[in-house]
């Protein structure tokens, strides 16, 4: 089939704008797959994408369309996660791409989300399509969402597409606009292989499979290919299109999407934007655009008993081979024995990881408070990364601390402007600009510290404009601050696991709460217990748990012995499974009400 | 075997707070009651040798039972065991429970202590306890016990019932203190499973309060040893010569036999528990068998730790020998701290450990 005839594009949206049933709609219409199958939500998505309407994992699919021309079309839709987290993969999908439909929900109009991934797409020079979508709804408004893309999005709003893909209006427009306005893919016409990879998973049966857009010669079963990041060579198995399912063909050729199954052990040897070429007559430079990816937030993963070290350790094993973006080194705490320090791409990896570990695996697992990345330059010059506030150098050895930050966008209706803005100033915030999205809402673009965001900024937003607010962020680099590490002593012994790097503004009210949440989970000793958050040899928050003045039982007779000695076997059971710090015996609950992400 | 206990688990009434096997006599058989016990003692003469050096009938309320079936009780346990050696024989008593005539029968057969349950000695507390009895009833009782001639009386006094003022506590001390008993216990209210009362705590009825807790027991530490009785052991405080031998035996780890439902015996490290169901307890004896429920055996491990948490208990204190296993340290900071303090080769409570006794066997025992 000519590359002419070809024509690859993405589907952009805010979460709940109806992208997967327009997909659904796609596939139904250029009979890819039955209605019947379409009620599997088409791909074998996750159970977790499926309950949080997110995706995950690309999903890409190839159809053919026979259109008004005459001619029929192959098109390829690569469906891409939709969140920031997954930004860079994002960015390797749309890269296979000449075009992207962007969808706008009629009714809810543009979100801050949609903004964002406009701006992913923009980015890789696609020909965005609006789509105005659920105009069947009572509230509908088409014409205001025409004025948003106009004036917020800068796009056409005569090429919009009015559909509804619940109601299986306007299919055949979107289908026929994909044919028109989304360029063929170029091919350089030197006939070297060239292909991108945009994901991979894992599969028990088969290895890894990557999945690739050919962008110029061909590759088929049998030849030795090359990933030009590692240099490693490999023997291709076999390679195929997705219709939805996987289907072998003898060759995928310039401007294909499709797979690639090569004798690759793990993911993590295939790495998301890499270039595979052929080894026998290899690219000069790879594809633009590729970067080894980091880990941007950190969290520990325990077991909530010791005795699990070794499955957790298998577990996350598995995962990663399925997930390379996702790390994981071995570490000991104090307070919670052996785990992970683990690295994820931002919250909602994290959130997902976690789930997976505790849902398919079935692991009981305690994750601590999230933290990000800093960069440290030291007064000798050296610079470092840390992702552990254990690991930052003496403060004597620090010339500067520099934190992630992140452009945000937050879309609210206009009432919340001042509670918003405070809730940004308290973040530590700047503001940028705002935009007038309609006579009801406005986007603010605002710069805040990526730690700032971590925990409860979200629910935050959600909570002031109940529920209408939206928000959507992309990585802005780093800037130095004013950042301190904060110590947390118990009976005057600095414990590891409560250390925190803060802003020295919010130490002070981050320690008393520290503080407070510590004397309400450590029961009280036979002494008197001395909590204090320090920056250095400062103390700035301080709480004492006072000493236990009686515990003894009144009566030892006969028949009370058995029961008093179980309960000292109870107690000194207990005990073992409490941390002592000095002379204070911490139980371990206590350990995780103060860590765990949620309190 | 010196030391037996038998098990009487009948009261008029129920008390709110007990977690004591007891129920109200109903429908029970009081001979019947009598036989069972009779034919349960003769079952362990013929298994073991007993040579008692101490009795003690508790409950329930061994007054409960009428004059009759408690003389033959009394007649018949002496009789099958011999009591030659007894040299403290305790009965427990509720106030109301006792006439001049059952009293002087109790004496003639040879009871030397009386345990009275007066718990309180101001209305309100009582009515908390569910006691059936006044505070003058339980003084009367307490006057026709002294008249018996019993050569030694204890009274039993609780404090830390819910509404109840220091002052009230301080009053039923005074009170106590006016009779003039030998021996006085008492007890700090436990919310024990299973009672109307820990039901009430599980429901924020009741609240619990350590600092008042150790309000009140050194108020009662400093009143009694002001009057001349001696702390011998948490809840125990007697006139010199008055400690009771009896619990003491249970506190030094010496073996005891147990009668009656519910009743709990130890021999060696072999510790088990009668049927804790009067019926089936008569059941089990009428069929011509031991009316044992349940039974453990202790691993030397275990025995040490009773022995540490009791032991730690006592005025006599834990003899060092039986905690060389405890780190030094732990120890050093006990000391220093002033929870326990050491001589004659003995670890003892100090006056603030007191309160806080079960905190420190679990430091010495673990």
């Amino acid at each position: 089939m000519s590359i002419e005839l070809t024509r690859n594009f993405s589907i952009i949206a805010h979460i709940d704008h109806g992208k997967t049933t327009l997909s659904d709609r796609l596939l139904g219409f250029t009979n890819t797959i039955t209605t019947r199958e379409a009620q599997d939500q088409h791909l074998d998505a996750m159970d977790l994408e499926r309950e949080r309407g997110i995706t995950i994992k690309a999903h890409p699919v190839c159809m053919f369309y026979k259109a008004k021309d005459g001619k029929t079309y192959k098109l390829n839709l690569l469906d891409t996660p939709g969140h920031v987290d997954f930004s860079y993969e994002v960015s390797r999908s749309l890269a296979g791409c000449e075009g992207a439909l962007l969808l706008v929900d009629a009714s809810q109009g543009v979100e801050a989300q949609t903004v964002a991934n406009l701006n992913l797409a923009l980015g890789q020079n696609l020909h965005v399509i609006p789509v105005i979508n659920k105009i069947d709804l009572p509230a509908a408004d088409v014409d205001k969402v025409k004025r948003q893309l106009e004036e917020i999005l800068q796009l056409p709003a005569d090429e919009a597409v009015s559909a509804s893909a619940k109601m299986g209006i306007g299919i055949e427009d979107i289908l026929e606009a994909i044919v028109r306005l989304i360029p063929p893919p170029t091919d350089p016409g030197d006939g070297v292989l060239r292909a991108s990879v945009f994901d991979s998973v894992f599969d028990n049966y088969r290895g890894v499979v990557s999945y690739v857009r050919i962008f110029s010669g061909s590759i088929q079963r049998g030849m030795k290919i090359q990933m030009m990041s590692t240099g490693q060579n490999y023997e291709v198995k076999d390679v195929g299109v997705f219709k939805p399912k996987m289907v072998a063909c003898d060759k995928l050729e310039s401007g294909d999407v499709g797979y690639v199954i090569a004798n690759v052990k793990s993911t993590a040897d295939v790495k998301i934007g890499d270039t595979i070429t052929e080894t026998r007559n290899p690219a000069k430079e790879p594809l633009p655009g590729f970067k080894e990816i980091h880990p941007m937030v950190f969290s520990g993963i325990y077991p909530v008993t010791t005795d699990d070290f070794e499955s957790l350790k298998a577990a996350m094993g598995k995962l990663q081979i399925n997930d390379s973006a996702f790390t994981y080194m071995a570490e000991s705490s104090v307070a919670l024995g052996f785990g992970f320090r683990c690295g994820f791409l931002g919250l909602l990896h994290m959130e997902i990881v976690v789930e997976r570990l505790r849902r398919e695996f079935n692991m009981d697992i305690i994750s601590t408070y999230p933290s990000v990345v800093y960069e440290v330059k030291k007064t000798d010059g050296t610079e470092l990364v840390v992702d552990n506030p254990s690991f930052l150098p003496p403060a004597g050895e620090i010339e500067e601390i520099r934190e992630p930050i992140v452009k945000i966008f937050i879309m609210i209706p206009n009432e919340n402007i001042g509670d918003i803005m405070n809730i940004v100033m308290d973040k530590r915030g700047m503001l940028d600009h705002t935009e007038t999205i309609d006579d009801r809402r406005v986007m603010l673009h605002c710069v805040l510290p990526l730690n700032e965001i971590l925990v409860d900024f979200n629910d935050k937003l959600k909570s002031v404009t109940r529920g209408y607010g939206s928000m959507d962020y992309e990585h802005a680099g780093y800037r130095a601050d004013e950042l301190v590490k904060m110590d947390m002593l118990i009976a005057g012994d600095p414990v590891d696991a409560f250390s925190c790097i803060v802003h020295r503004t919010k130490a002070e009210s981050r320690g008393r709460q520290l503080c407070e949440k510590l004397k309400e989970v450590i029961p009280q000793q036979l002494f008197v217990v001395a909590i204090q958050a320090a920056i250095g040899g400062k103390i700035i928050a301080r709480e004492s748990i006072s000493a236990l003045r009686k515990n003894v039982t009144a009566k030892c007779y006969g028949g009370d012995i058995t029961r008093k000695r179980k309960l000292l076997e109870k107690q000194k059971e207990g005990k073992k499974k409490m941390k002592a710090i000095g002379k204070v015996n911490i139980p371990q609950e206590a350990f995780i009400e103060v860590l765990k992400t949620n309190n | 075997m010196h030391h037996l206990y038998v098990h009487i688990p009948f009261c008029h009434r129920v008390c709110p707070y007990c977690a004591f096997y007891k129920h109200t006599p109903g429908n029970t058989q009081m001979a019947a009651f009598v036989d069972a016990v009779v034919a349960e003692t003769r079952r362990y003469r013929d298994k073991m040798e007993i040579n008692l050096h101490t009795v003690f009938l508790g409950g329930g309320t061994p007054t409960a039972l009428s004059e009759t079936h408690l003389e033959r009780l009394l007649t018949e346990l002496r009789e099958t065991l011999g009591f030659e050696h007894v040299t403290e024989f305790t009965l427990e008593a509720n106030p109301m429970t006792v006439t001049a005539k059952k009293a002087a029968m109790m004496r003639a057969q040879g009871v030397t202590r009386v345990s009275l349950g007066v718990q309180a000695w101001d209305e309100p507390t009582l009515k908390t306890l569910g006691r059936d009895h006044s505070p003058a009833e339980a003084a009367e009782t307490f006057a026709i016990l002294r008249e018996a001639g019993f050569p030694s009386l204890n009274i039993d006094l609780m404090f830390s019932v819910p509404g109840q003022t220091m002052e009230q506590w301080a009053g039923s001390l005074e009170r106590a203190l006016e009779l003039k008993p030998d021996h006085i216990s008492a007890y700090n209210l436990n919310y024990e499973e299973d009672t109307d009362f820990f039901d009430k705590l599980q429901r924020g009825l009741f609240q619990e309060a350590p600092e008042r807790d150790a309000d009140f027991f050194f108020h009662a530490l400093d009143t009694l040893e002001r009057a001349g009785f001696r702390h011998y052991e948490i809840s125990n405080y007697a006139r010199p010569g008055h400690e009771s031998a009896h619990n003491a035996a249970y506190w030094f780890g010496k073996d005891y036999l147990g009668l009656g439902p519910s009743a709990v015996s130890t021999q060696g490290l072999t510790r088990w528990k009668n049927i804790a169901d009067t019926q089936r307890y008569l059941d089990a004896v009428q069929a011509g068998l031991l009316p044992q429920q349940e039974a453990e055996q202790l691993t030397p491990d275990q025995h040490q730790l009773e022995r540490i948490a009791l032991e730690l208990r006592t005025a006599q204190g834990v003899p060092l020998t039986r905690l060389e296993t405890v780190p030094p340290q732990t120890m050093a900071t006990l000391q220093s701290e002033g929870f326990i303090e050491i001589s004659d080769a003995h670890v003892r409570l100090t006056r603030q450990g007191k309160t806080l006794a079960d905190s420190i066997a679990g430091e010495l025992v673990g």
